[in-house]
């Protein structure tokens, strides 16, 4: 246990010189942003788009715009960046063989990919909580309505989420020397479990509900207990994730 | 209203915002500027991600288009 301390902190470390950490904090400082003032804005660019003649009647926006934007920038583009900065995390190092010191010392394998999953995770986590932090305290201030009221309700499913989510980039990276893998396999996963939500019948246990729900969640017209089945199958899809990622990793030349 | 209208109404929200982005846009253009070799890509191309693409473009020069030793 001792060594996977070691190695979060060489892996934190690792972020840090990188200027990974720094990234996702500019980036989702921009998604904070942005997501009310898109929200502000849309009305006025529908009403430039549509030229003098006719007059469209749009309802003010309200706090509920606001979360919606929020909830469109993370999912549709920031977990793509984010699985783009993790993708390359284990298959970087097998590549250019900087393990092979480290695991003949006596380095657990496991401990490679317990750190690396934590560190990845623990980015997932700031990532998603600055640009709530952030969208949250211009959403107060330009929104103060009374619509979103269960904002926090919305918002840690994204983190549960971002257990599997992580958890399958990991593994994709794992897999093989290409650097490209891990943000494949996760946008494969993501695909599948869209795919899934057609059905009827599975869409409660689909992990997918953390993501398409939040709004519901959001304005309160749904209950958390509704996708509590759907957050129990993730937790679990993490750990199977994982331990085969250990699993990959111990069969694996380095 | 017009535009300056609507920016000057949300002057809170433009100006960290603006900084940001051209913040990261400039510090993405003098390290492509800086360097010959990019691990993926030449120059023209990151340029170009650079400029049009906002922020996505200077996120992924830095993350898969530097080279690293």
């Amino acid at each position: 246990m001792i060594s996977t301390w070691y190695f979060i902190r060489k892996e934190v470390m690792e972020a840090w010189r990188n200027y990974h950490i720094l990234m996702i904090t500019i980036v989702f400082v921009i998604f904070g942003i942005s997501s009310p003032l898109f929200a502000k804005l849309t009305p006025e660019i529908l009403k430039m788009a549509s030229g003098s003649g006719m007059t469209i009647k749009m309802p003010d926006p309200t706090s509920v715009d606001s979360w919606q934007q929020y909830f469109k920038n993370i999912i549709q583009i920031g977990i793509y960046v984010l699985t783009v900065i993790f993708s390359s995390t284990i298959s970087n190092e097998i590549s250019r063989g900087t393990l092979v010191n480290l695991v003949a010392k006596g380095l657990p394998r496991y401990a490679i990919v317990l750190s690396k999953y934590i560190v990845a995770y623990a980015q997932w986590c700031l990532a998603v909580l600055i640009a709530f932090l952030i969208s949250w305290g211009y959403t107060l201030y330009y929104f103060p309505d009374s619509k979103s009221p269960n904002v926090w309700t919305g918002v840690w499913p994204l983190l549960v989420f971002g257990l599997m989510f992580v958890a399958v980039t990991v593994f994709g990276s794992t897999l093989g020397k290409s650097n490209y893998l891990g943000f494949l396999a996760s946008v494969i996963v993501f695909i599948i479990l869209t795919l899934l939500n057609l059905f009827k019948d599975i869409k409660k246990y689909n992990p997918i509900a953390l993501v398409t729900d939040n709004m519901s969640l959001v304005k309160g017209t749904e209950n958390i207990s509704h996708i509590m089945p759907a957050i129990w199958i993730t937790i679990v899809l993490a750990l199977v994730t994982v331990y085969l990622s250990v699993l990959v990793l111990k069969q694996k030349k380095l | 209203m017009n535009n300056a209208n609507i920016v000057m109404d949300n002057l809170p929200l433009f100006i960290p915002l603006i900084l940001l982005e051209v913040g990261l846009d400039l510090a993405a253009l003098i390290h492509i500027f800086r360097h010959k070799n990019y691990r993926y890509g030449n120059r023209i191309l990151w340029v170009l991600l650079t400029l049009f693409i906002n922020p996505i473009g200077a996120i992924l020069y830095f993350v898969i288009g530097r080279e690293t030793y």
